[in-house]
């Protein structure tokens, strides 16, 4: 087989002035016809920048390439004007569709742009074409999807959509960079199957960028690995996830949640005491849309949620986006208004006795949000972030508050130095750290961790795991674990608790709900995730339901 | 359709908004220093005569009562007799409406026809020459107060380089443009300074934002991944903060009119102001009011006309 897509010893660097800093260093790929390269690495290592490179479309004028060739089809196209490469020969698609469809623009105009400028195709032709287009990506009413717009579809929908609109332009090669990191385990292996169908049907060439090991092993032929700027490996699939050759690798894929642990399914704690909390008929709705003289509408995003968590336990609370997962913690927190039920945090009830229970919670309980950089001040300083919380608090006599930070921030593993900076000189993984130590300076009794993980790499993310593991053995803590995750949770918690649409489908010990499901909903949510083994192929994935058509 | 929804709802929401502002306005009249009668008489007027005035219009009654006559008046379609001019207000403003309105079109439109392509250049170029330029002349305008703006106008295009009417407001069309095209100029230059700034923002975020980098994947030439792309979504909030200039503007008539001595409202308004026309400042400043609601109830159909995100 010919190489379709040769990169040879490419170099990019970053110059400002006088400082010039290597990105890429003399990486050398090959795409053959046909194939599926996964390109894997965490971020950072110049992944998404060697394939913006490639297609001349490097995110800052800064950026140079130093040296290196790309030949395509071996013609070099590096330096040359790449109107007629971009798209028509190599196309791309982006990690957040959200973002990269245009707004104000219907998904068929996009569509039909790509069609006129790269086929020359009229305006009749071109809407059938883009008809037939929005079918092959699997709209389910191709017609209505040509007139919407990309909000009115849910996130998977959305890069269909996304989708259909680089394949307008008839590529040979497509990249696909984090194509399905943003979706739900479902959905992404519905957008993995539809990207082989796609291959095996147009005869595309397809380099997929992605951090998570089980794409790769789920979907590609071969493999490169990248680190720091460099391609530390390639391989055929099977040959490099069974011997590794670099440590590197090696560390990947052990950080890998899929894999089996030593300590999997932490054991179960004894329900003999009083329940920390104790949360009945609990119904969170908003208000959607309308307004003054105008009819309300409502979503309830809890639906009579019926829940008892006893002290100690490391619960997870799993499900798909738009499950109710994060609304049910932010109501056990008291931070979202409760329309129904009750909420009852150590025997105080919080939607009777709103004030007291909310004292009561604001120094027993503490949250970790998702986002580690925008949930810390970014004006203030690590320590100075802490210092405030525990003089909030109180308890912490004003001259230990500076010993006590310390203490904190060996708690997190973190180095004592790291109370002088600020959030923005921080990684993604320091950060989250510096976010635990926030909530465990109050000595709370009780931490809701709401997708803590999800935006940060699989070692990093094996690291923060490890943490939390550490911290509950250690101190008795009782964590409340939210994730869309399931392997991790089948790590970390002794107990998984299933939502689907505000509802609690399922509840009981790790082992028995992620091993012996009893519903088909939590087996189809297990199936989808795809494990780093290539011989357990990916599951799920069914055909669209209605549900996960629209938003 | 069911975003256009509001567009029917609307109407019904803006009457207790118009009821507030219209006793708003009526009180905030009568707390101006000065009595109408006796601005109308003279200094030397007899308290007889001031009384015979007063009680003519109606000054003589408590304020309340004064209220519902004015909206008995309206009911009716009368804003109450002028003072001064001795004809119902509403006449008045019937008849000084069309140079107000043509102004505030003549501003808004040369304020666009300068502002989109600045924006352009100076978003398309940024860092050049070109872009210093466009700013420097945008922040000089946004600081130039209109009355200064207009005289020097006057004096460049009217007195020295006589190519232009020094001011009024013609008769037939052409000469009624010809008179509009130097207050109208004041207006834009200010306003076209406030909307290239938020065009220029809004355009260079989408030149480096991911539906630009996305078109531009798929090969689109940097002029369609601007003009289809970019401006498109630059110019929904540009909309809002037009609307917001456009409500200042109309109260910002008064002094171009002045200026340029156009017959306008805004001219109206101060002559009613020195004489102590109740009726013909309460009527002008209801009117101005009722102009900038339906301003912004344009603003947001425009909005949703250009995003179909938005509902209301």
């Amino acid at each position: 087989m010919s190489a379709h897509l040769e990169i040879a010893g490419l170099s990019v660097a970053f110059r400002d002035h006088q400082e010039e800093r290597p990105l890429l260093e003399g990486v050398s790929l090959t795409l053959t016809r046909g194939e599926i390269l996964g390109l894997v690495g965490e971020s950072g290592s110049g992944k998404s920048l060697l394939c913006r490179t490639v297609i001349g479309l490097m995110p800052s004028r800064k950026l140079h390439v130093t040296e290196g060739s790309v030949r395509l089809d071996g013609d070099e196209i590096l330096g040359r004007d790449m109107g007629a490469i971009r798209g028509r020969r190599i196309g791309m698609i982006f990690q957040n569709p959200t973002s990269h469809l245009d707004p104000v623009m219907t998904i068929g105009n996009q569509i039909r742009e790509g069609l006129a400028r790269h086929k020359g195709l009229d305006d009749r032709a071109a809407r059938a074409e883009a008809i037939s287009l929005l079918t092959q990506v699997g709209f389910p009413d191709p017609a209505h999807a040509f007139a919407s717009y990309a909000h009115q579809f849910s996130g998977g929908m959305r890069q269909r959509a996304m989708i259909a609109v680089a394949l307008a332009c008839d590529p040979e090669i497509l990249i696909a960079d984090e194509p399905t990191t943003a979706l739900d385990v479902t959905v992404q292996a519905q957008i993995l199957r539809l990207l082989m169908e796609l291959r095996d049907r147009r005869g595309l060439s397809i380099i997929l960028i992605t951090h998570d090991l089980g794409v790769v092993a789920q979907t590609c032929d071969r493999i490169a690995v990248m680190r720091h700027g460099k391609v530390v490996e390639t391989g055929a699939k099977r040959a490099l996830l069974a011997e590794p050759q670099h440590a590197y690798t090696r560390e990947l894929i052990a950080s890998h949640p899929s894999m089996p642990h030593p300590e999997d399914a932490p054991e179960t704690h004894p329900h003999d005491r009083r329940p920390i909390f104790e949360i009945d008929g609990l119904d969170v709705s908003f208000p959607m849309g309308g307004g003054f003289l105008t009819g309300h509408r409502e979503v309830r995003a809890v639906k009579g949620v019926s829940l008892r968590i006893w002290p100690g336990e490391t619960v997870g609370i799993v499900g798909e986006s738009g499950s109710g997962k994060s609304t049910l913690a932010r109501a056990m927190l008291g931070l979202t208004r409760v329309s129904g039920g009750d909420i009852t945090f150590d025997g105080s009830v919080l939607t009777k006795e709103r004030d007291k229970t909310l004292k009561h919670l604001r120094s027993d309980a503490a949250m970790v949000f998702q986002d580690p950089f925008n949930s810390l001040n970014p004006r203030m300083t690590v320590g100075q972030t802490l210092a405030e919380v525990l003089r909030t608090q109180g308890e912490t006599p004003r001259g230990r508050i500076a010993a006590r930070i310390g203490e904190l921030l060996d708690l997190v593993g973190l180095n004592r130095s790291f109370a002088a900076r600020r959030p923005r000189s921080l990684s993604g993984g320091q950060c989250q750290r510096a976010g635990i130590a926030r909530a465990l300076a109050v000595n709370p009794r009780v931490i809701i961790a709401d997708e803590c993980v999800a935006a940060l790499d699989v070692t990093i993310q094996a690291q923060i795991v490890d943490l939390f593991r550490d911290l509950t053995r250690r101190t008795g803590l009782t964590l409340i674990f939210i994730a869309h995750d399931l392997a991790i949770v089948r790590n970390l918690c002794e107990r998984v608790v299933v939502m689907r649409h505000g509802e609690i489908v399922e509840d009981g010990p790790s082992a028995r709900v992620l091993h012996r499901p009893e519903r088909s909903y939590t087996a189809a949510l297990i199936a989808a995730i795809p494990d780093i083994n290539p011989d357990r192929p990916l599951n799920g994935g069914q055909p669209l339901t209605q549900q996960e058509y629209a938003t | 359709m069911r975003r256009y929804r509001f567009v029917l709802v609307r109407p019904f929401q803006l009457i207790p908004v118009l009821f507030g502002i219209s006793v708003i306005t009526f009180v905030l009249v009568r707390l101006i220093p000065g009595d109408p009668a006796r601005i109308l008489l003279g200094t030397r007027a007899t308290p007889t005569a001031i009384a015979n005035i007063r009680a003519q219009y109606g000054l003589d009654e408590p304020i309340w009562v004064q209220y519902l006559y004015f909206l008995k008046n309206l009911a009716a379609g009368e804003m109450g007799k002028s003072t001064l001019y001795k004809v119902d207000t509403l006449k008045l403003i019937v008849t000084r409406i069309e140079p107000t309105l043509a102004l505030v079109v003549a501003g808004v439109v040369l304020a666009l026809v300068i502002a989109v392509p600045f924006a352009a250049i100076s978003a398309r170029r940024q860092g050049t020459a070109a872009d210093h330029a466009i700013r420097i002349v945008s922040t000089a305008g946004i600081g130039f107060p209109s009355f200064w703006l207009g005289a020097m106008l006057i004096i460049l295009f009217a007195v020295r380089l006589d190519w232009l009417p020094v001011s009024g407001y013609g008769d037939s069309l052409g000469d009624k443009l010809l008179h509009l095209i130097l207050p109208g100029l004041t207006i834009a230059l200010s306003l076209s300074a406030v909307i290239t700034r938020s065009l220029r923002a809004g355009m260079i975020a989408g030149l480096s934002s991911d539906v630009a980098v996305a078109a531009r994947a798929r090969g689109m030439p940097e002029s369609v991944v601007f003009w289809r792309h970019v401006v498109p979504n630059a110019l929904v909030p540009t909309v809002n903060l037009l609307a917001i200039n456009v409500g200042w503007l109309i109260g910002g008539t008064v002094v171009v009119e002045s200026v340029f001595a156009v017959p306008g409202l805004g001219q109206l308004m101060v002559r009613g102001i020195f004489s102590r026309d109740y009726m013909v400042v309460q009527g002008v400043a209801l009117t101005f009011a009722v102009a900038t609601v339906l301003i912004n109830f344009l603003a947001d159909v425009v909005t949703v006309a250009l995003d179909p995100r938005v509902e209301l």
